[in-house]
Formats: C-alpha cells, sequence, structure tokens
C-alpha cells in the first residue's frame, strides 16, 4: 500500500512547485524586498532607502492621482456591472411570467445570453484597440460618426472630464454579459417552488426580485464584487492602448498599474515600480477584506 | 454549472394559482425585451461597426455614418493585416504559446491537486498554502522582479520563457480548483485499484483523470481563455531586441494601433481587429455552454 | 526597455534619435549596460595594409577582401549592393567585397567581435544594435580620423570632413577620436503642401508675425493652421518648442536642458518660445487633435485640412501611400520667435543617425574604412536618398536633383542654414520621465492652458526632480 508513496509525492509535485516558487513566490519576496531598495534594475542591489520610496510616492502628485483614479473604478464598476446583470438575468430568467406555474424566463433568454457574453471572450486589450476608435474624438469615431454633422464632436478620451468615465464604460461593456451568466446560473439553482409559492401569495415582480432573488444570490454578489473590485485595480491594458498619451491627459487617467510598468521598464527605477507594487498588494487585500467583511450576512440557504 | 434556466416543478400546483393579469404581463414582458434588446444592440454594435468599417476607405469612415454599408467587399484589407501587418505570425505565436502553456498548466497542476487532494504528508498544507495564497497576490506587484529573474535566465523574449511564465502564473488557481474537486471524488475505485497492485501514476492518469472530467474541461476552458487573452506579460516578457518576430496577438493588435507603420490604414486595423475576433466567434458558437459554464464555474466555487 | 508605444515606433525615427543618443554619451555610464565586449586577448589576426598613395589615402591593400555587414530594416540594403559595392569594385576591381546583412546584428556580429573576428565593416542598427559605446570603450571600432582627413572620393579639393553637413563628424566622436559615421540625417521643421501654398499665393513665414498672419488667413480659408497629435506625438510639439528655443538663445540653451541645469527651462528664450507657441495653440489649432493619433493627423494634412505640420524628414516616406497626387511635401524652419533671436531665420534642427563603423580587430580595417569612403562619396550618398528617401551627411549630395518634392526642400533648408544646423536635445532619450512631463505639459500648453510660464516651471520643477533623483542614471554633454 504505502509502497513508493513519497517518490511518487515528489515526483508530482517538484515540477510545479518549483515553477512557482521561481517565477510567482520568488518575485513575490523580491518586490518586498526591492521596495526598501532606490535600484534602477541596472547593476547590483544597492542604495538601501528604507522607507525612502514611499515618501518619494507621498509626495508623488500622480500617485495620488492615480490612486484617486483607482478608487473611483472600484467604486462604480462593481456597483454599475452588478446592479445591470442583476436586472439583466432577473429579466432573462423570471421576467417572463408564468405558465404551468413555472416561472419562466422570456421568449430567447437564451439567445440573449449567448450574445451578452460574447465580451468576456476578447483580451481587454483588443476591446481596448476597438473602444479607442469607437470613442474616436472626431467624425471616424463611431459614436461622433452617429451624433448629426451640426453637432461638434465629442473629444472623450482626449476631455480630461470624461476620460475616466469612458473608461468605465468600457469595463462594464465587457464585465455585464459575464455576470448576467453567473446570476442566471445562479437564479437557475433556484427552487422554482419559492416563486410559486411567492407567486400565490400574489407577490409581484419587484417583490420576487427584492424579497427572494437577491437574498438567495448574496454569496454570488459579493464573489462578483470583489473579482470586480480586484478587475479595477488593474485596467492597464485599457489605459496603455486607449488613453491620450498613455494615462493622459496629464495624467487624467492614470492608474497605479500603469505607474508601476512605467517605472519598472521605461523610467528605470525598479524599486520604485516594486513599493507601488507592494502599495498596490495592501490595497487589494484590505479591499477583499472590507468586502467580504461589509457584506457579510445570514446567506440563505437555497 | 450548467445554465439552467427552468426545472419543471416536481410538484405542479395545477391549482389554486392567482390568475395573471395578461396585459400588465404583455407591458412587463415587452419592456423587458426592450432592455434586453437595447443592451445586446450595446454589445454587438461596435464588433458590428468594426467589421464594416473593415472594408471601407479612410474617407468612407470620415464620413460619419458608421453603419452605413461599405461602397464596396475587397479583402485586400484582410491580406494587408494577415501579411503585411503580421497579424498572421502573432496569431500563430499566440496559438502555439497558448496550446502549450495551457497543457503544461493542465498537467502539472492536475498532478499538484491531486497530490495534494488525496496524499497525506508532513507539509501538505503548507504548499497547498502557498499556492493558494498566489490567489491575493496582484501580479503587478511582481512586475519588476519577475523582468529580472526571466532576464537573469536568459529567458526574455522567449517563448520558453513566457510559457513557464504563464504556467507558474496559472497554477494558484487551477490548483485550488481542481484539489477541491479531487476531494470531492469517491474513494472506492482508487481503492480497488490499489488493491489490484496498480502505481499511483497509473491510478492517476486512467483512474482519477477521466473520474474529473468536467472539472479538468472546465478549468481547462478557464485556462485557454485567460492566457490567450493575456496581454501585461507578453508586453513584460515578449520585450526587447529581436521580440518583434515573437509578438502574441494582443500585443500585436495593441502595436498596429498605435504603430507608425500603417500609414493612418484604418481599415487594416479593423480587418486585424476582425481576423481576431472570428475566430473567437466560431469557437464559441460551437462551444458556447462550455466556455460559460467553464468562466463561470470558478466564480460560483 | 522598449515598451508597446516606442517598439511601434522602432521606425527610422526613433533609430535615428537613438543612434544619435548613443553617438553622443560622453559618460561611462554606458558600460553599465548590457553589452559584454570582451577584446579577446589573442592579439589581433594579421591585418591586410597596403602602401599609402594619393590614390590610395587609406594604404589599403588593393587584393585584400573585405567583408561588410548590413542591418537590413526601414532603409533596405539596396543601397550597399546595388550601389556602393560596384562603386567600390570600380576603383579597386581586384578587392573582393563579401556581402552579408541580417536583421539582428548584435546576434551575429556581437560574437563574432568578442571571438576577435569581426567582419570589416559593420551597420549597427535595428533594434538589435550593439551597444557602440561598449564597443569602443573595448577598442573594438577602429579609430576613423584617417578617413575623415583622407581626401574624398569623388569631390575634388576637399577632405572627407569637409564635405560633411556641421556636426556629423562629431557625433560619432568619442573622447576627441571620431569612430563612427552617422550616415542618414533627419531634418526637422514646419512640414506643409507646396501645391496648396502656390494655389493660394501663401509663402512659409520667416517672422512670428508673418507666422500668425499667415495663419489667419489659412483659418479665413477654412483650413486649420497648425496641428499636431497629442496622443502620441506630442513630443514634435516639444521639439517645435525647444528649437524655437535654440533659436532664440542658441544650442546652449538646449544643452542646458539636457544637462539639468538650474533654471534650464526657466530661461528667457524657453519662456518666449513657450509663449509664441501657447498663441498658436489658442488660436490656431484643431482641439480634437489631442485625441488623435500622428497618422490620423497627418492623413488630415494629406487632405489638406492642416495647413502646418511640425516633424521630421520621414514624413514624405511614411505617408507615401496616403498622399495625393499633386500634394508636394515641402519643409519651412521654424520663424524666427523674436527680432533679436541668435540664430537665424534659416537656422534648422537636424541630426545624423544610422551608425556604420570598421572594426578594429578585422582582417582588413582600412578596407572597411575604404568601403565606407566610398559610401560617403557624393554619388553614393545621392544613390543612398534615392533608394533610401533619407537624406545623408554628405553635404548638398542631392543639391539640383529632384528626389522627391520633401527631401529636395529638406536638402534645400539645410543648404540655406549653412552652419546654423543643430543637433537639438537628447533628455528625451536619457531621461523618460523627463520626456514624460515634458509632452504632457506641450499637450496642456496647446491645447488647454496657453500658460508659457506654468508650462516653463512644471518642466524646472520636473528637470530638478531627475536631477536630485538618485536613482536615475545621469548623462551630460558639452
Amino acid at each position: 500500500m504505502r509502497h513508493g508513496k513519497y517518490p511518487f509525492i515528489i515526483g508530482f509535485l517538484v515540477v510545479p512547485v518549483a515553477l512557482y516558487v521561481t517565477f510567482v513566490v520568488w518575485a513575490y519576496i523580491q518586490a518586498f524586498y526591492l521596495s526598501v531598495y532606490e535600484w534602477s534594475g541596472l547593476g547590483p542591489v544597492e542604495n538601501f532607502v528604507g522607507l525612502g520610496n514611499f515618501r518619494k510616492m507621498w509626495d508623488d502628485t500622480l500617485f495620488w492621482q492615480s490612486i484617486k483614479h483607482n478608487v473611483f473604478l472600484l467604486i462604480f464598476l462593481p456597483l454599475i456591472t452588478v446592479v445591470l446583470a442583476l436586472i439583466f438575468a432577473f429579466l432573462l430568467n423570471v421576467g417572463g411570467g408564468h405558465k404551468g406555474g413555472v416561472t419562466r424566463g422570456v421568449w430567447g433568454s437564451k439567445v440573449y445570453r449567448i450574445i451578452f457574453f460574447f465580451p468576456q471572450l476578447l483580451a481587454l486589450a483588443i476591446v481596448a484597440v476597438i473602444f479607442g476608435r469607437v470613442f474616436g474624438p472626431d467624425k471616424s469615431g463611431m459614436i461622433n460618426g452617429l451624433f448629426p454633422d451640426s453637432w461638434s464632436p465629442w473629444l472623450f478620451l482626449a476631455d480630461e472630464r470624461y476620460a475616466m468615465g469612458c473608461l468605465l464604460v468600457v469595463l462594464v461593456w465587457q464585465a455585464v454579459g459575464f455576470y448576467v451568466v453567473l446570476f442566471s446560473a445562479g437564479m437557475g439553482n433556484i427552487p422554482t417552488e419559492v416563486y410559486e409559492a411567492a407567486a400565490i401569495d400574489g407577490a409581484s415582480r419587484m417583490t420576487l426580485f427584492f424579497r427572494i432573488t437577491i437574498p438567495l444570490l448574496w454569496n454570488t454578489v459579493q464573489v462578483a464584487w470583489v473579482y470586480l473590485g480586484i478587475a479595477a485595480f488593474d485596467a492597464f491594458a485599457l489605459v496603455n492602448i486607449m488613453t491620450v498619451d498613455r494615462g493622459g491627459p496629464d495624467g487624467a487617467t492614470s492608474v497605479l498599474s500603469l505607474m508601476i510598468y512605467r517605472n519598472a521598464f521605461e523610467f528605470s527605477q525598479a524599486g520604485y515600480a516594486s513599493a507601488l507594487g507592494v502599495v498596490l498588494f495592501f490595497l487589494t487585500l484590505t479591499f477583499a477584506w472590507v468586502t467580504l467583511s461589509a457584506t457579510r450576512r445570514e446567506s440563505v440557504e437555497a | 454549472m450548467t445554465t439552467i434556466t427552468k426545472t419543471p416543478s416536481t410538484t405542479a400546483l395545477s391549482a389554486g394559482r392567482a390568475p395573471e393579469p395578461r396585459r400588465d404581463l404583455k407591458i412587463a414582458t415587452g419592456l423587458s425585451h426592450v432592455a434586453l434588446v437595447a443592451w445586446a444592440l450595446i454589445t454587438a454594435g461596435p464588433l458590428l461597426w468594426v467589421l464594416l468599417a473593415s472594408f471601407k476607405s479612410n474617407t468612407e469612415i470620415f464620413l460619419g455614418k458608421p453603419f452605413a454599408l461599405p461602397n464596396q467587399f475587397s479583402f485586400e484589407t484582410y491580406a494587408n493585416a494577415w501579411s503585411d501587418a503580421h497579424i498572421g505570425r502573432y496569431f500563430l505565436n499566440s496559438v502555439f504559446v497558448v496550446l502549450i502553456s495551457t497543457a503544461g498548466t493542465m498537467l502539472f497542476g492536475a498532478m499538484a491537486a491531486y497530490v495534494l487532494a488525496r496524499y497525506k504528508f508532513p507539509g501538505n498544507r503548507a504548499i497547498y498554502y502557498l499556492f493558494v495564497s498566489g490567489l491575493a497576490f496582484p501580479t503587478f506587484m511582481a512586475l519588476a522582479p519577475l523582468f529580472y529573474i526571466l532576464k537573469g535566465l536568459g529567458l526574455l523574449g522567449s517563448f520558453t520563457g513566457l510559457i513557464l511564465v504563464y504556467i507558474a502564473y496559472s497554477l494558484p488557481f487551477t490548483i485550488f480548483f481542481l484539489a477541491a474537486f479531487f476531494k470531492s471524488l469517491p474513494y472506492e475505485i482508487e481503492e480497488a485499484a490499489t488493491v489490484d497492485g496498480a502505481s499511483h501514476v497509473r491510478k492517476f492518469f486512467q483512474i482519477m483523470m477521466p473520474m474529473a472530467r468536467s472539472g479538468l474541461v472546465s478549468i481547462t476552458i478557464f485556462n485557454i481563455v485567460g492566457q490567450w487573452n493575456q496581454y501585461l506579460l507578453p508586453v513584460v516578457i515578449m520585450s526587447g531586441p529581436g521580440a518583434d518576430q515573437k509578438l502574441l496577438l494582443t500585443q500585436g493588435i495593441a502595436q498596429i494601433s498605435v504603430s507608425a507603420g500603417y500609414q493612418a490604414e484604418w481599415s487594416t486595423l479593423f480587418a486585424a481587429l476582425v481576423l481576431t475576433i472570428l475566430p473567437m466567434i466560431v469557437v464559441y458558437a460551437v462551444f458556447q455552454r462550455q466556455i460559460q459554464s467553464g468562466l463561470t464555474a470558478g466564480a460560483v466555487k | 526597455m522598449t515598451d508597446i508605444f516606442t517598439k511601434s515606433e522602432l521606425d527610422r525615427r526613433t533609430l535615428l534619435r537613438r543612434a544619435a543618443a548613443v553617438g553622443l554619451l560622453a559618460t561611462p555610464a554606458v558600460s553599465m549596460l548590457s553589452a559584454c565586449v570582451g577584446g579577446s586577448d589573442e592579439g589581433t589576426q594579421d591585418q591586410a595594409t597596403g602602401t599609402k598613395s594619393a590614390d590610395n589615402p587609406l594604404g589599403i591593400d588593393p587584393k585584400a577582401g573585405v567583408e561588410i555587414v548590413i542591418f537590413n530594416g526601414g532603409l533596405g540594403t539596396k543601397y550597399a549592393t546595388d550601389v556602393d559595392t560596384p562603386l567600390f569594385n570600380k576603383k579597386w576591381p581586384e578587392a573582393k567585397v563579401t556581402y552579408s546583412q541580417t536583421e539582428e546584428i548584435s546576434t551575429q556580429i556581437q560574437p563574432r567581435i568578442n571571438a576577435g573576428n569581426p567582419p570589416d565593416m559593420i551597420n549597427n542598427s535595428g533594434s538589435k544594435l550593439m551597444d557602440f559605446g561598449a564597443i569602443v570603450k573595448a577598442g573594438q571600432a577602429a579609430d576613423l580620423t584617417d578617413l575623415f582627413a583622407a581626401p574624398s572620393l569623388d569631390i575634388a579639393g576637399k577632405t572627407v570632413a569637409e564635405t560633411l553637413v556641421p556636426g556629423a563628424v562629431e557625433q560619432g566622436t568619442y573622447d576627441g577620436k571620431p569612430f563612427a559615421v552617422n550616415y542618414a540625417y533627419t531634418v526637422f521643421g514646419l512640414w506643409y503642401n507646396a501645391a496648396l501654398f502656390k494655389k493660394n499665393n501663401w509663402t512659409p513665414p520667416a517672422t512670428w508675425a508673418e507666422f500668425t498672419a499667415l495663419c489667419d488667413k489659412i483659418k479665413a480659408a477654412g483650413i486649420t493652421p497648425f496641428g499636431y497629435a497629442g496622443a502620441n506625438a506630442s513630443y514634435y510639439m516639444v521639439r517645435a518648442l525647444l528649437t524655437s528655443a535654440g533659436k532664440i538663445g542658441t544650442e546652449q540653451v538646449l544643452k542646458d536642458i539636457d544637462n539639468l541645469k538650474e533654471g534650464a527651462w526657466t530661461n528667457d528664450a524657453v519662456k518666449q518660445a513657450a509663449e509664441a507657441w501657447a498663441g498658436i495653440g489658442k488660436n490656431y489649432i484643431n482641439k480634437t487633435f489631442l485625441g488623435l493619433r500622428h497618422t490620423e493627423v497627418q492623413l488630415q494634412q494629406n487632405q489638406d485640412k492642416v495647413a502646418f505640420y511640425p516633424c521630421g524628414s520621414w514624413l514624405e516616406n511614411e505617408q507615401a501611400k496616403d498622399t495625393p497626387s499633386g500634394f508636394e511635401y515641402a519643409i519651412a524652419p521654424y520663424p524666427s520667435v523674436t527680432a533679436s533671436d541668435k540664430l537665424p531665420a534659416t537656422a534648422i534642427n537636424a541630426a545624423a543617425g544610422e551608425i556604420y563603423f570598421a572594426a578594429a580587430k578585422g582582417k582588413n580595417p582600412q578596407g572597411g574604412k575604404e568601403y565606407l569612403r566610398t559610401m560617403l562619396s557624393k554619388e553614393a550618398a545621392l544613390e543612398f536618398t534615392k533608394l533610401t528617401k533619407s537624406l545623408t551627411v554628405v553635404a548638398g549630395a542631392s543639391d539640383g536633383v529632384t528626389i522627391s518634392p520633401g527631401l529636395t526642400s529638406a536638402n534645400d533648408a539645410v543648404a540655406k542654414a549653412g552652419k546654423d544646423v543643430f543637433m537639438g536635445y537628447l533628455f528625451d532619450t536619457w531621461y523618460k520621465k523627463l520626456d514624460d512631463e515634458s509632452r504632457a505639459a506641450a499637450n496642456d500648453l496647446m491645447f488647454k492652458d496657453y500658460d508659457a510660464a506654468k508650462f516653463c516651471e512644471r518642466m524646472e520643477k520636473a528637470s530638478q526632480a531627475v536631477a536630485k533623483d538618485s536613482a536615475i542614471t545621469k548623462f551630460t554633454r558639452s
């Protein structure tokens, strides 16, 4: 029975563990280590600065701008996406009323789901390229092209007041379909008897939605919230590809991920980039913890 | 994890139903459709626009009227995009990298997950948590060190380096998901095989893998989509001198969109986009159920 | 470290700028960079030599073969195979030229250099170019003093050095000795459509007052007078602004900026230039350009929707596919900002790039230099320009020959500028962060604030932040 257990265990674990430790664990450990050095990325790691990089960050206006933009996405991306996805999922699954005692989805719900879900399959980089043109600031852009000729074109990404909003729209556009499908799956698992019982009591659709659907989906919503929040900390592809002057105009769309990338690979400031990375790590962790504890409630066992 | 919309009620209550007011229902259903159709248009609109614009000349694109039909349908721009803009090469690069790295991820991830899920040994939990903790760490954090690690190993700008990194960064989720899956599988068959004197390795490949098929399929799809859509890692790793032949599709498209080399030929850019999206649509049309469930599987866990 | 953005621009423009930068790195910091150019201690192999004479100023062995390696990229290789080699063999029929081309210079050549067996003449270019500063330090590049002192192959009575545009030799000079020929030449200025201007009787301005008056006329004709692409080409604008500053207060202004000297950006010359340009931004720019990429604005110029566009001489070739017949590219130097500008209105910013060098430890270094002397002949230079649509550092090589309207115009502009050709600045390649800030600040100045003082202070602050940041490697130039 026990014959050769350990060689087998070691044999099966050695490659994955080696890969993981080399490229992931070691990199994360180094990120913490480098964050207290002022290192350009060339030559030996010297110039220990302690918290110098973090002090530099404190005085770095671009850093605070980037944080502000990340927080903006962090608040609105999950909020708008989850609300829209819940509404659509509800319409798809329960919107068709009842027949023979069964609440039905609307006609064609499968087709809707297929269409909605598709953007999820596209890389954010591809989506960024598409929307870079959709938001073109002159007639060649899709939206400006739809406007009547008499309107002066909207600048979209070139207007610092709206650029961040444009990015949010793109992220929402891509994410909604995925969560519609996710919530639909969750709603599909809610026993129809529950709805039927409520319907017998003469509950309106609204009541069904708020009193039954949402509470029973609470866990899934929570997960969605965390996922979307983590996505809000990224957005690198969008900012790097779509925006004016990458993060502009004048820093109006800079985000933490772009700052990390540029400091590491363009400004030769690997130490500072690692320090920014450490900050990002704590922000992500804090966000996940806050979300999970703030939304903790009696989850209704379906 | 399938997307069930309705389960026929086992206890159909044919009696005592509150009668539906028909008109109200019609309006509500109508409104539902309006909302759903609106979102479907918003989703499909930009993609359709890209398709139309790929046949238009620059002058036509400038006219506005984004959804007007192009004057002519010629596939010249597609030929340009495929060869001059190297979309063909980028596409094959991506296919190659994703094939190998997904296979590697699945093999090594399943091996590690299996051992961690079903064998007791000292350090088991430690290794498991080491892997799973990777879920909490943002990739961006380790960007600079990762680059220098690869540089040190001489793997920058090489497919090998990229594939190894893809595998390493896909392991946490794969192991987290599959370990739970392997745990849930019954032990009896395995025990029977042990009695028959099957080796550990054989048990894994001949008994456990087939039994875990549904979980493996889900997570394979998850990894394929995730790795196919990676942008950050290739941008970091496929950089430096000589990497221009080895760009992946996401990078390549992004580069064309900002590139100097394409003389504002938007139609070429749009054609390149269509060439990128089209295979996704085809694959999706065929496997949409599996893809939907595969991608959402992770979130439900 | 390139990124998706600069990589996508790894065309002639970046290479030229980068090569120019490499050519001027006057600091040992370079040695920190990767290229590990180990001189082999094998001693050198037997090198071919001949007897010097008036006809053979470099003293090459007429029978010894010469091996050359050309980078195959934006410039192609035809100029070497179809022009330079036949010309070389016309003079030296018995010297066999062994030619090879590569897209990856360092991959192919670096190992051979390290092994002490390099080709005789190397075109160091492309995204895989070798670190030339390190090559010079390792003693692997031949001293070209005798080449530049030798008589020109086909320009009577002049040495090779005397046939080149101002600054060409200096750009390949390290610690006082020339090691590289920077062969290609980029001219920067205001580009316009000469045909459109002729039709409307508009003449390119020489003073700022003329400039604004003309812009008013152009605006009245329903054309955007001036434009550049804010989304990814704001550095064209930075170059325009700093060229103006250089004309106001000589190139010293730009050297101070490169050297991060305190007050370099708040200098009066920079202020005046920023003020003048802010006025252009306020009155004559199309606001949507902030969101456009360079090719989009360039296309609009081809459609005669934009009159003036600040750019380098690669523009015509870059737009070749979209340029309608009848559109004639022409370049005007930036107009004088004040009446007391230290440089004349004809002064122009131009930079040499694209390195060719002879290997010090090859079999036939003198042969390699002789090949370079062939390249620097008037005939070879003219053919190079015809083939590549790029000017060369051989002064006036394409005078009187119509190659293409844009190049002819750029060539004339350089001739008119005479000695007032200046290289410009390098801070953008040295200090990426400062480059970034200058792009954002230029966009702000031209599209939003029109506030010169703010621009100067902002850049000064950024420049001093770089100067004080010990994490950034510093360079200097003189």
